[in-house]
C-alpha cells in the first residue's frame, strides 16, 4: 500500500495578536511559528497505521511559500518514509486551485494507491484542495473520513454528515481521502526521533523543474480583503433557582442555534 | 520508530544501567506512592517488570509495552526514592520507561500537545510567547532585553506566567522585591520553558533544546543570581542545568535571607493560623523545609500550625510529573483532597504553599471540597507581600 499524504504548514494563532497589513490583503505571520495543520496530522498518522499493517511506503508532499523543513521532520519522524517539497515565495500568492496545480504536477507520475489530505486547513479552511485534486488525477474521492477499512482493491469509508449521521461508501482504489480529525490519535514525534528523521529521503523540486510557468496559473479566488471583526460583549444575567436557570440557558442557547436538546 | 510490543535493544539501553536489580520488591514504595490506592500505580511491579524487560525468564512471556502504560499516573513526588532501604530509585526506572513511550510516540493526547506545545511555543498551553509577560503590566518591571546585563533574574516560569491565578504569585513577588528595592529584572518572551516537567515525562531531547536555549540567555545576559516562585524551575535551573558561576534560590530562600538581615518592613499584621504544604519539588527532592516556615513565623501576627504530614513526610498535591496535563483513568480521587481535609482538621485558616503547580491543585480542591469560606490557599509571596504593602494585589 503506497500512500501519498498531502500536507500544509499553518501558523499557529491561538493566542496570538494577528494584524492585517496595509494592503489589507494579507495577515502579518512575522514570527509566527508554524506547524503541521491539524487534519493533515490525523491523515499522515492514518497512512502510517496503514503502512505499519500492511507494508508498502508513505511520501508527504507539500507546497508552500515559507520553509517548511520543521514540518516536514515532523512528519517523518512520525513514519512517512520520505517527503518532497515544493517551496517558493510566489506560492503565497497562490490560491487552492494554483496549489492544486502544482500538487497534481507533483503527483501525476508517482505510483500510490491512496491519497490522504486533510479534511481542510487551519489557516484559510477552504477544504478545497483534496477534492479539486483528486479531479485533476481523474480518481474517486470521499471527504470527511472518520473510518478507513481496505477491502480487495476498494476502500470502505465512513464520513461525517451533519447532525450525527454518518455515511459508508466504498470507493475503488487508487483513490483519494480527506481525513476528519478524530479518526485516530496521532502519536507524538519526540525530539531524538526528528534529529534521527534528518537521514531521512527529503526531495526538493521548485516550479521550473515541474514545468511549470507562472501564467498557468490564474487565480480563481480574489482576496477583497482581511478585517479583524469588531469585538462585541453581550452579557445576559439569569435569575432565580437552579431548575430555572438551566431552562433559561436552555433557551438562550437554542435561540442561538444549539440542537440536540 | 519500532512498532513491536517488545523492547528494542536500543530502548534495552534506556534502562539498563538503573537500579530494578538491586530492588528487594519490599514494597515500601507502593505502599508510599500517593496515586496507588487510586489509580493502581505500582512501582514495585514496574521494577520487577523491567527486570524481566532486560532478563526475560524463559518460563514467563516477554513483557508487551501495554503493561506499562500506568507510568503516566506518577506524580515524581520522590516519596519511593525517599523510602526506598536499596537506593533503587524506582522514579528513575519510571521516568526511563516514559522515555522508551515518548521515542515510540505512545504518549497520552494531552501530554502530547503540551509537549509539542512548549516545543513549538516555549510553554504547555498553547499561547504565544508573547504573552509571557503580560502579568508584568502596569508592574513596571526590567526587560533583560532592554538591561544588557542584569545582576539579579526572576526567572518567572510557565504556569506563574500563564495561569491567571498563578500570575499573582509573580506579582506579588515583584510588588514585595519593589517595595524592599531589590533590583531585579525578568526574561519576559524570551524565557523558554524551564523542562523539568519535559525532563520528568521522559522527553530529554526537548528539555536539552529548552535548557541550551535558556543558559544562553542566562550568559547572554551576565546573569549573576536567579530567584524562581516555581520549584519546578528551582529543581531544573539548581540540579539539571550544571550552571556553575550562577546562584540560584527558590523565592523562599531568598525572602528568608531578607528577613535574617532585617531587609524586610512590614507594614500590616496577617492574624490567621497559618499550615504550610512543603511542595514535594522543594521539600522531597531539594531538602529545602526551614525557610518558607521562617518567613511564615516572622509574619506578623500569623500562627504558623504543622501538619501532620510534613518535610519529607509531606503529602503530594498531585499535580507534579505531567500531571497537571493528564488524568489518570478510573482515578477516584485526587490527592489533594487529603491534603485538604488534613489542613481543616488542623483548623488552619490559610495553607500556604511555596509552588504555583500546588496552588492551582490545592485551591480546586478547596473548591471541589466547598470548603472555600473556611480555608484559603495562598503562596507565601503572597502572605509576605500583604504583610509588606499593606493588602493584597
Amino acid at each position: 500500500m503506497n500512500i501519498i499524504v498531502c500536507v500544509k504548514s499553518v501558523p499557529i494563532t491561538i493566542g496570538a495578536e494577528l494584524m492585517v497589513d496595509g494592503s489589507k490583503k494579507r495577515v502579518v505571520l512575522d514570527g509566527t511559528p508554524f506547524d503541521i495543520n491539524e487534519w493533515d496530522e490525523y491523515a499522515l498518522e492514518e497512512a502510517v497505521r496503514l503502512k505499519e499493517r500492511l507494508g508498502g511506503n508513505v511520501t508527504v508532499v507539500t507546497v508552500s511559500s515559507r520553509n517548511v523543513d520543521d514540518v516536514i521532520l515532523k512528519c517523518l519522524a512520525k513514519g512517512a518514509d520520505r517527503a518532497i517539497k515544493i517551496v517558493d515565495e510566489s506560492i503565497q500568492e497562490y490560491d487552492a486551485y494554483a496549489v492544486t496545480r502544482i500538487l497534481h504536477a507533483v503527483i501525476k507520475n508517482m505510483n500510490y494507491d491512496l491519497i490522504l489530505c486533510g479534511a481542510q486547513a487551519g489557516d484559510d479552511g477552504y477544504a478545497l484542495i483534496g477534492v479539486m485534486l483528486a479531479s485533476l488525477l481523474e480518481i474517486p474521492y470521499a471527504t470527511m473520513a472518520r473510518k478507513l477499512e481496505l477491502i480487495n482493491g476498494y476502500v470502505r469509508v465512513t464520513r461525517e454528515l451533519e447532525e450525527g449521521f454518518e455515511e459508508v461508501v466504498e470507493v475503488k482504489l487508487p483513490a483519494l481521502l480527506t481525513i476528519q480529525t478524530g479518526i485516530n490519535e496521532p502519536r507524538y514525534a519526540s525530539i531524538m526521533s526528528i534529529r534521527r528523521a534528518k537521514q531521512k529521503d527529503i526531495i526538493s523540486l521548485d516550479l521550473k523543474s515541474l514545468g511549470i510557468i507562472e501564467s498557468d496559473f490564474e487565480n480563481r479566488i480574489e482576496i477583497q480583503e482581511f478585517f479583524i471583526p469588531e469585538k462585541k460583549k453581550e452579557c445576559i444575567m439569569l435569575h432565580g433557582d437552579v431548575d430555572e436557570i438551566v431552562t433559561k440557558v436552555v433557551e438562550v442557547l437554542m435561540q442561538r442555534g444549539a440542537r440536540g436538546f | 520508530m519500532t512498532t513491536s510490543s517488545f523492547l528494542e535493544k536500543e530502548e534495552l539501553k534506556i534502562i539498563k544501567d538503573l537500579n530494578f536489580n538491586i530492588c528487594l520488591q519490599c514494597g515500601k514504595c507502593t505502599a508510599s506512592c500517593p496515586l496507588f490506592q487510586r489509580t493502581g500505580l505500582n512501582p514495585r511491579t514496574l521494577m520487577r517488570k523491567t527486570l524481566y524487560f532486560v532478563f526475560p525468564l524463559k518460563t514467563y512471556p516477554p513483557l508487551s509495552l501495554s503493561e506499562i502504560d500506568d507510568v503516566w499516573d506518577c506524580t515524581t513526588c520522590n516519596n519511593c526514592v525517599i523510602r526506598c532501604p536499596r537506593d533503587a530509585k524506582p522514579v528513575e526506572t519510571i521516568l526511563a520507561l516514559r522515555t522508551i513511550l515518548v521515542e515510540r510516540g505512545n504518549v497520552p493526547s494531552t501530554i502530547r500537545e503540551a509537549l509539542e506545545s512548549i516545543y513549538k511555543l516555549g510553554n504547555p498551553f498553547g499561547i504565544s510567547n508573547f504573552k509571557r509577560a503580560d502579568w508584568a503590566r502596569d508592574l513596571n518591571i526590567k526587560k533583560a532585553s532592554s538591561e544588557g546585563k542584569i545582576d539579579l533574574l526572576y526567572f518567572t516560569g510557565c504556569i506563574t506566567s500563564y495561569d491567571s491565578r498563578a500570575q499573582n504569585i509573580a506579582r506579588s513577588m515583584a510588588t514585595a522585591l519593589k517595595i524592599s528595592e531589590i533590583d531585579f529584572s525578568i526574561l519576559a518572551e524570551d524565557e523558554s520553558c524551564c523542562g523539568n516537567e519535559v525532563h520528568s515525562l521522559g522527553e530529554r531531547g526537548l528539555f536539552e533544546i529548552l535548557m541550551e536555549k535558556n543558559i544562553e540567555l542566562f550568559q547572554r545576559y551576565a546573569v549573576n543570581k536567579i530567584i524562581t516562585t516555581c520549584p519546578h524551575c528551582f529543581n531544573a535551573l539548581r540540579n539539571m542545568y550544571r550552571l556553575e558561576d550562577i546562584e540560584v534560590q527558590h523565592h523562599t530562600q531568598f525572602l528568608a535571607d531578607l528577613i535574617d538581615k532585617n531587609a524586610i518592613a512590614f507594614s500590616k499584621n496577617i492574624e490567621k493560623r497559618i499550615a504550610f504544604h512543603d511542595p514535594c519539588y522543594l521539600a522531597k527532592h531539594n531538602n529545602i523545609f526551614e525557610e518558607p516556615r521562617r518567613i511564615l513565623e516572622n509574619v506578623p501576627g500569623a500562627i504558623l500550625l504543622e501538619l501532620e504530614h510534613s518535610r519529607r513526610n509531606s503529602l503530594c498535591c498531585g499535580c507534579g510529573g505531567g500531571r497537571m496535563w493528564y488524568e489518570s483513568p478510573g482515578e477516584v480521587s485526587r490527592p489533594s483532597e487529603d491534603r485538604i481535609k488534613e489542613t481543616m482538621d488542623a483548623g488552619a485558616e490559610i495553607l500556604a504553599v511555596a509552588c504555583p503547580f500546588c496552588l492551582s491543585e490545592l485551591e480546586d480542591a478547596v473548591k471541589r471540597m466547598g470548603c472555600e469560606d473556611k480555608l484559603q490557599v495562598m503562596d507565601v509571596a503572597e502572605i509576605m507581600c500583604e504583610a509588606i504593602a499593606g493588602s493584597r494585589i
